[in-house]
This record gives C-alpha cells, sequence and structure tokens, in this order.
C-alpha cells in the first residue's frame, strides 16, 4: 500500500509537470481572419495573453535585455506576458514544428513566435509549419525597403514573416597584434600563408561560418548579385571548384593545420582572446565595440569589411501554424519591428538600424543619425557602401555540403 | 615504511586532484572578470557570472527548479518501482534472476541513444515529446533498473524471518516497517535514491532529444553556455550543476562503500 | 490432499502477489526501453516512422552505413578511444586500490576522495579539463612562464586534436576513481590473509603482485572495464564538448545525423544507434558470464 501512497504522491507531481508545459490555448486568429479585423480589435484580443517567443539565445547581453527590458515593455504597452524561448539554434525549433506536423499537432503549439531567416525559412515554408500569410496586415511593414519584404535568402517569403533585423558580415582584429588586415580575398590567401596557424574560421554549417565560405563563393562566382535569384547549377560548379581550391589551399596553414575548426563565433572569439588566431569575424557589425566595453575584448580590437563588400541579410519574425496565440504574436511582432523597439535595441545591444531612412519620420531619422556607435564599429555609410545581397539558400546547403565532403573530410 | 608513506602520500595526491581539483578551478573561474593570456590568475575580479546567475531573467533559476523538480520526482518514482520489484527479484522463490537481471542490466549500461530515440517517436505520437512528464519517464528508464538492482541487493541481506517473527509477536505492518524492515532497507534506499537523483540530475541528450530544447535543465543551460564562449559563466553554472551530486553523495558515502554496506548505527 | 491442495494454492496466491510487484518496473524496462529500441528498430528498417515518409521494410540505412567513409572513421575512434581510456582505467585504478588497501582499511577518508570525483558530473569534468589544457589555458600559461614554450601554438593539441586525447584525459579523470573505487571494495574484503601467507613462504613483491593481487582482482577489475568500455561507447557530452567535427565520436556522430534539419538524415542516424545498442547488449551479457563466475552480478554493479 505504501507503495501506491508513492505512486500517488509522484503522479500528482508528474501532473503539475504536465500542466506546467501546455501552453494556453486562446482560440488563435486564422490568417483568412485577418482581412476583416482592425489592428485594433487584434489589440483587445491579445491584451493580457502570454506569447512565448523562440529565439536564438546564445548571448547573455541581449537575453538580459529581451528578458527584463523588452518583455517589461511589452507588458506595459500591449498588456502581453513575453516569454522568450532559448535556442541554440533556430533549425531546432523548426525541426520541431516538422516534427509536430508529421505527428499530426495542429493547434495548441509551444511556440508563438521564432526568430528565423535563411535556410530554415526555406526548410519551414517546404514544410509547411508556417502561419500566414500576416506581413502585410502589420503596420510596422511600411517601415521595410522592398527588398526586405520579397525574399529572404531567395526564398520568396510571400507574408510568411516579418522583417526585423539586419545583419551584416565583419571581421576583426587586433590592431597591437596586426598592423594592416587583408582587404581582398587574394590578400587575405597571401596572409595566411604567409603567417601559419593564425586564421580559422567556424565550421559550417556555423552560421557565421558559412558566410565566410559563401564570400568566396560570391567572389570566384562574379559577384554576389549573381547569386541573389534562383540556383543555378553551372554557376555553382563552376564557384564552387574554386573556392574549394582556394579553401584546400591555405587549410595546411589555418589554425591546426585545418584538420578542425571551432564550432562557433564565440568558439573563434577564444581562440582570438587567448592569442591563438589574430581574425574573428561575426554577423554583428558591432559585436566587437559590445565586448570591448565588456571587457571581454583588449581595448584594440578594430573591426573591417572586404573591399569587395561583406554579405549582409535580414532576419525576420515569423509564427508556427500550430502557434496557440497567433493574436497576441501579430501585435508582439508589430511592436518589436516599430522604429522605437528598434531604436532601443540599437542603444542597448548596438544592431544596425534596419529600416530604411527615407521611409522615417524626421524625428527619427535624426535619432537615427545620433546613435552612439562604438569604438570598433564601422560606420553607417562605410557599411553601406559594401554591402552585398544575401545568396538564395540552395547555394549554401550545397557549399555547406561540398565544405564537409571536400574539405573537411578530406 | 618511510617510502610507502611518500608513496601513499603521493597516491593521496593523485586521487584528490581529480576530486578537489576541478572545484576550486571552477571557483576561480566563476569569479574572473577579464582573463587574458598569460596571466595565471583574472586581470579582473567580478561578480558579473554569479549576479547573472541570481537574476531571474537569466532563467538559471528556472532551470534549477525545473532540475531539482524532475530529479526528485524521478528519484521518488524509482524508489516507488523499484521497490517491489527488487523485492520480488530478492525473494527465494524467484527463479527468473538471471534473465530478469539482463533485462535490468540493458538499460544501465547500454548506450540510451537508440531507446530514446525510439521513445521520442511515441511521444512524439502521444503528445508527451517537448514536456517534462516525457522528459520524466525518459530519465525512468536509467534510474528504475538502477534502483531495483540497489535495492534487490538490501532485500537479500534483510531476513524475511525477521518481517515474520516481528509479525508474529504482534506487530502491525506500521510498526514492522518502522523497526525492522526500514532500518534494514535505509542504506539501500539512501543509495538508490541518490544514485536516482544523480542520474536523473546530469541526464543530457535524453532531455534534449525528448524535451527537444523546450524542457531546459541545468547540464543544458551549462552547455550553451560553454558552447558561447562564456567561460565565468560555464564555471559558475557548473558549481550550481556539480554540489547537489558531491553533496549527497557525501552524505550517503559511508552507505556506499563498494556494496559493503557497513553502516555503523 | 486437501491439505496439500490449499497449500499450493497458498503457495501460488503469494507467488503471483510478488509478481505484481515486477509490473510497474516491467512497464518502464520492457515498455519504455525495449519499447523504445523496437520502434528505433522499426525506424532503421523503414517500418515504421512517426514522422511520415516510411517506405516498407528496407535494410537501406545500414546499407547507407556499411558504405559511409565518415561512420567507419568514427567507430574506429570511438573504439580506438575507448579501448586506451578502459585499459588506462583499469591499470591506474588497480594500482590505486593495491597503494591504498592498508590506509582504507584504517580510515574511511580514502573512499570519500575516491567517491568525490564520480560525483563530478562528466559535463562539468569536461568543461574544467577545456579550459585547463587548451593552447590557451591554465597549464600551458604556467609552461609559458617557466619559459618552456614560446605562445599558446608551442603547446601540444590536448582539446579537439585528432588523437582524442582530450576525451581521454577527461575519461581517465572519471573513470579510473570508479575502478579503484570497486576494487578497493574487493581488496578490503579479501584482506592480507593471501598477502601474509605468500610473504611467509618467501614470495618477492613481483611474484605477490603476480600470484595473489593480479588473480584476485582480475575478474572484478574485467567486469569494471567492461562497464567502463560500454559506457564510453554511448556517451555523448564529453565527445560533443572536446572532440572535433571530423572524424567525431559515434555518439556524436548519430546525435548531428538525428537532430539534422533534413529528416531524410534521421533514420541513418537511428540504424546507427541501433547498432551500438546491440554491441552493448553483448557487452552486457559478456559481463554476465563473466561476473557469473565471480559472485552475483548484482553486487559487482552496486557501485
Amino acid at each position: 500500500m505504501r507503495f501506491w501512497l508513492i505512486v500517488a504522491i509522484v503522479s500528482t507531481i508528474l501532473a503539475g509537470g504536465c500542466r506546467r508545459q501546455t501552453a494556453q490555448v486562446v482560440d488563435p486568429v486564422q490568417p483568412a481572419q485577418l482581412a476583416t479585423m482592425s489592428w485594433n480589435e487584434l489589440t483587445q484580443r491579445a491584451r493580457g495573453t502570454t506569447v512565448n517567443f523562440a529565439m536564438w539565445s546564445g548571448d547573455e547581453a541581449r537575453n538580459r535585455y529581451f528578458r527584463e527590458a523588452v518583455a517589461g515593455e511589452v507588458q506595459r504597452r500591449l498588456g502581453i506576458e513575453l516569454r522568450i524561448v532559448p535556442l541554440s539554434d533556430a533549425a531546432d525549433a523548426v525541426n520541431k514544428l516538422l516534427n509536430e506536423r508529421l505527428a499530426g499537432r495542429l493547434t495548441g503549439g509551444s511556440i508563438d513566435m521564432i526568430w528565423i531567416n535563411g535556410e530554415n525559412f526555406r526548410t519551414a515554408r517546404q514544410g509547411q509549419v508556417l502561419w500566414g500569410p500576416f506581413a502585410e496586415h502589420l503596420p510596422g511593414l511600411r517601415f521595410y525597403a522592398e527588398s526586405a519584404r520579397n525574399r529572404d535568402f531567395g526564398t520568396l517569403i510571400e507574408g510568411y514573416e516579418a522583417p526585423w533585423q539586419r545583419a551584416q558580415f565583419v571581421l576583426a582584429y587586433d590592431s597591437k597584434r596586426v598592423a594592416a588586415p587583408p582587404r581582398t580575398i587574394a590578400d587575405l590567401r597571401d596572409w595566411i600563408r604567409s603567417h601559419p596557424g593564425r586564421f580559422t574560421y567556424p565550421a559550417p554549417p556555423d552560421f557565421t561560418g558559412s558566410a565566410f565560405i559563401r564570400h568566396l563563393l560570391c567572389h570566384f562566382g562574379g559577384g554576389a548579385e549573381k547569386f541573389e535569384n534562383g540556383f543555378d547549377e553551372q554557376l555553382y560548379q563552376q564557384a564552387a571548384e574554386a573556392t574549394m581550391a582556394w579553401l584546400n589551399d591555405t587549410r595546411p596553414f589555418l589554425w591546426r593545420r585545418g584538420e578542425t575548426y571551432p564550432s562557433s563565433p564565440q568558439e573563434a572569439e577564444r581562440l582570438f582572446v587567448n592569442n591563438e588566431i589574430d581574425f574573428v569575424m561575426s554577423y554583428a557589425p558591432s559585436f566587437a565595440s559590445e565586448k570591448i566595453a565588456r571587457g571581454d575584448f583588449p581595448q584594440s580590437v578594430r573591426t573591417f569589411v572586404f573591399e569587395s563588400g561583406t554579405i549582409g541579410n535580414y532576419s525576420y519574425l515569423a509564427i508556427p501554424f500550430n502557434a496557440a496565440n497567433t493574436a497576441g504574436a501579430l501585435v508582439t511582432i508589430d511592436y518589436l519591428m516599430s522604429p522605437e523597439a528598434l531604436l532601443d535595441q540599437a542603444r542597448a545591444l548596438g544592431i544596425v538600424f534596419p529600416h530604411e531612412p527615407g521611409r522615417l519620420s524626421p524625428e527619427d531619422q535624426s535619432r537615427v543619425g545620433n546613435l552612439p556607435r562604438g569604438p570598433a564599429t564601422l560606420t553607417a555609410e562605410e557599411l553601406a557602401r559594401h554591402l552585398l545581397p544575401e545568396a538564395d539558400s540552395r547555394y549554401l546547403e550545397r557549399l555547406e555540403k561540398d565544405w564537409r565532403e571536400r574539405v573537411l573530410q578530406r | 615504511m618511510g617510502r610507502r608513506r611518500r608513496g601513499e602520500a603521493l597516491t593521496i595526491g593523485m586521487i584528490g586532484i581529480p576530486g578537489i581539483g576541478p572545484i576550486v578551478m571552477l571557483a576561480v573561474w566563476s569569479l574572473a572578470g577579464s582573463w587574458f593570456w598569460p596571466d595565471l590568475l583574472p586581470g579582473a575580479w567580478s561578480l558579473r557570472a554569479w549576479r547573472y546567475l541570481a537574476s531571474p531573467s537569466s532563467g538559471v533559476l528556472e532551470a534549477l527548479a525545473t532540475s531539482l523538480g524532475i530529479a526528485l520526482a524521478v528519484a521518488l518514482l524509482a524508489l516507488g518501482i523499484g521497490w517491489p520489484a527488487a523485492r520480488t527479484i530478492a525473494s527465494r522463490g524467484f527463479s527468473a534472476r538471471r534473465g530478469v537481471i539482463f533485462l535490468l542490466l540493458l538499460p544501465v549500461l547500454a548506450p540510451p541513444l537508440a531507446s530514446t530515440m525510439g521513445m521520442h517517436a511515441l511521444f512524439l505520437v502521444y503528445g508527451l515529446a517537448d514536456t517534462v512528464s516525457g522528459v520524466m519517464l525518459a530519465h525512468l528508464v536509467p534510474t528504475v533498473p538502477y534502483a531495483i538492482l540497489v535495492l534487490a541487493g538490501s532485500f537479500t541481506r534483510l531476513d524475511p524471518d525477521l518481517e515474520a517473527q516481528a509479525r508474529s509477536l504482534g506487530a502491525n505492518w506500521w510498526q514492522v516497517w518502522c523497526h525492522v524492515t526500514m532500518p534494514a532497507m535505509l542504506p539501500g534506499v539512501a543509495v538508490a535514491g541518490v544514485f536516482a537523483f544523480v542520474i536523473s540530475w546530469s541526464q543530457y541528450l535524453s532531455t534534449l532529444i525528448i524535451g527537444g530544447g523546450q524542457v531546459l535543465t541545468l547540464p543544458l543551460e551549462l552547455v550553451s553556455f560553454q558552447r558561447a564562449g562564456d567561460e565565468s559563466m560555464a564555471a559558475a553554472l557548473s558549481l550550481f550543476f556539480l554540489a547537489p551530486p558531491v553533496l549527497l553523495f557525501l552524505l550517503v558515502g559511508r552507505f556506499m562503500i563498494s556494496g559493503e554496506w557497513r553502516h555503523t548505527r | 490432499m486437501f491439505f496439500r491442495k490449499t497449500r499450493s494454492g497458498l503457495h501460488r496466491s503469494r507467488h503471483n502477489k510478488s509478481l505484481i510487484g515486477l509490473v510497474p518496473a516491467g512497464l518502464v524496462v520492457l515498455g519504455l526501453f525495449a519499447g523504445g529500441v523496437v520502434v528505433a528498430i522499426g525506424q532503421s528498417l523503414g517500418l515504421w516512422s512517426a514522422t511520415g515518409g516510411h517506405s516498407g521494410l528496407t535494410l537501406v540505412h545500414y546499407a547507407g552505413l556499411w558504405r559511409d567513409r565518415e561512420v567507419w572513421r568514427s567507430a574506429g575512434l570511438t573504439i580506438g578511444i575507448g579501448l586506451m581510456a578502459t585499459l588506462s582505467s583499469a591499470a591506474g585504478g588497480a594500482g590505486i586500490a593495491l597503494a591504498l588497501r592498508r590506509r582504507a582499511a584504517r580510515s574511511g577518508w580514502i573512499s570519500s576522495l575516491l567517491q568525490a570525483p564520480l560525483a563530478i558530473p562528466h559535463l562539468s569534468m569536461a568543461i574544467v579539463l577545456m579550459n585547463l589544457v587548451a593552447p590557451g589555458g591554465l597549464v600551458a600559461r604556467l609552461i609559458f612562464r617557466f619559459g618552456w614554450i614560446g605562445g599558446p601554438e608551442g603547446f601540444p593539441e590536448l582539446i579537439n586534436d585528432g588523437w582524442g586525447v582530450g576525451i581521454f584525459l577527461a575519461y581517465l579523470l572519471k573513470e579510473v576513481p570508479f575502478v579503484a573505487l570497486m576494487l578497493l571494495a574487493l581488496l578490503l574484503r579479501v584482506g592480507e590473509g593471501y598477502e601474509e601467507v605468500a610473504r611467509t613462504l618467501g614470495a618477492g613483491w613481483w611474484q605477490r603482485l603476480r600470484h595473489v593481487w593480479l588473480p584476485l582482482m582480475a575478474p572484478a577489475g574485467l567486469t569494471s572495464a567492461l562497464m567502463v568500455f560500454a559506457f564510453i561507447l554511448g556517451a555523448y557530452e564529453v565527445p560533443a564538448l572536446l572532440g572535433r567535427q571530423y572524424p567525431a565520436m559515434l555518439s556524436v556522430v548519430v546525435q548531428r545525423r538525428y537532430q539534422d534539419i533534413d529528416l531524410a538524415a534521421r533514420p541513418g542516424a537511428i540504424a546507427l544507434a541501433v547498432v551500438l545498442s546491440l554491441v552493448t547488449a553483448g557487452l552486457v551479457w559478456l559481463f554476465l558470464r563473466v561476473s557469473r563466475r565471480h559472485g552475483g552480478a548484482e553486487r559487482l554493479v552496486l557501485f
């Protein structure tokens, strides 16, 4: 009998555990209703609900900012409780959604919105795990350039995600160690060969490492613009051949002779700080300034871009097909993409301001102009002048696979 | 004699290093502000990691609560499920002991990969994937057999005639339980409970697969901080992570000197 | 006649009652564990899938493993590291147990000291090791201070290295104390009797080791070694943090393919996991065969 007593106690605990994890179901708004619903109605409906926001969370400052400042602001303005679901990779969430679709869990999902772009968006669209189209109904969409609304890494968006942040690839170096960093692909090759063991990149499919080898692909394919729209097998073959040759040519001179690679930009940053390598790279142009401010990088670190430019892209906010609280997600997304929210993010996290300046009010334009810039961050004009478009995500997938087979496993 | 002394001291030093060294080093790392090559001690000390861990916005306290809740429930469940099974297996009339022990050893020793992936597929269909309950069920797989094996060991040392004698002397089941069964079983229960707790507490892969990144326990947070390259945070979290197992082991250590239940009372 | 019938009836009912006690445990071991394995095998054979896309009975996923160069290299690495770590742990554990048996018989804190690394999770141990012996880590800095190396690049690669030295070291730190504890318990049970006899018979140090202690420790040593090896085969955290991307240990390969965003990679990952499980099941069976000759298996598993 005592056994059953224990079982009873424990099942109570278990039942408690069950309840904690099930998402609240608030009769989600359907995409078709959006046309007839006013924004006011939507806001009313969202008030008092909880929104679960799945976002990549490998950065302490970002986590803290979203959990504290943003969640507080969303609660104050919209009456919505914003809960952050931390992800180590957006692909994990897409994977989870694909699983749920195939297992038939069509409602009451535990994620209401997700930070996504590129091949994850394409996979999600193909697997039909996104809710929409919704982006056209968001008032905040008008601040973004056409290019940000149409295609994400070459994939047609069709209203299934709303543009949010902008990123541009930069490299960082310590000006005390390296006087003049190599600013072309050819110079980089020479630098690597004359400084054995001092350069490496995060192993693709890491986002940043993948972007690094994509620069080579675009360079050898005759410019990033050629890779923007659709997949061309012949172009890929020719450019990939030269890319693999470049990579294998420099490989013996990489950190650890190119036998292994850091698995993340953060791991590369640790090597950089420990004086094992001389360059790190990031999709966040202000990352070095942020690290200097936090004491993680020495004061002498600076960033640079290639003379031929670096790839930039937008990241987006999407809603899962089985989201329980679509109304709350819509309202929250619209707030997060508003000028005031983004200005605040730019001040707190140093993000690139993603809106098209011409589409902002004069006051907001001057506010954007007055944003503080860290010691290691390039000016907005410098970045804009060197901005390259992102390649179609099918190139990215092929390149990552080829890198694995022809560079890593050689 | 002197040489042996020195040899012993050396060996003790050697085994002390993996036991105590990590804890000291983690403590230093957790307090490091910035620590650049080639400094042997941090250039600046900082409470940043600890302050962040203690703040509700880090999610670490939540993960701590989740981890504790899961491990406690799993330990209780494992004891509850293990007790009657162990009693049966230890009873004299039980003939299929060897086969059962083989079955029990498999989940203890076999890699959790295949079974967890199979469970994940089942849990996806029954809505247990990504839930705390699903994770608890997955943690039962290695812990229940462990509890059974430990408790069965204690039951074989418990003389069933003692219980019968107590009963024939007029003791009711509660008195028998308090004065005969429990005292004899206490070391086994303590060891089984602690092991079930510690096994569940340190599960990484099964939590990741079954929990789908939605059920966040301490080891998952720890790996994500380590991958994010935040060394002081990972160190502080590591201390959080290893404190309960170390304390519990110290607590029941005297019961588990290798199957010798030399408890002195 | 009547009497016998009641007795056997009574006996049967007691027996049935006690068998009911096995039901909850059976649900866990057979339902969750064995059920999980069966479903996994089904998925790897293309028979069933929670995520659709099952193809009917096929061995294509196993054939794919057979042709997969990465799987073979990973298997080689896994077995190599597993064997090295197991043998070293067995030797180190035996040495420590022998060296400390007298002191441990007098004072209990030796065992406590050995238990401390046992209590430290593998994950924490890997993190400590990472910060310690990385090229920019504490050990390298110390050696740099002595002027033996000119910079981090002069320090040998011990983390994320091609031979899995970091993984090996982490397992060593964890498993040597484990084996030592198992053997120490045995030595304390056996006592010094044999040793005294051998000594009076004039046996030297080497002879006593060769003819008294090694035979005494062999069965327990072998079973604990098998446990260590089986564990290393499937463990994930240590190689995931301390290994390199290629070749990675099998568990890391399985996990990476299982979580691949391309769901088509999943059955292959499960097939590899099934193979690993079958190998371990074989090891467990071997473990039981060995330990049967030497006391009960239950006792040996219980630390």
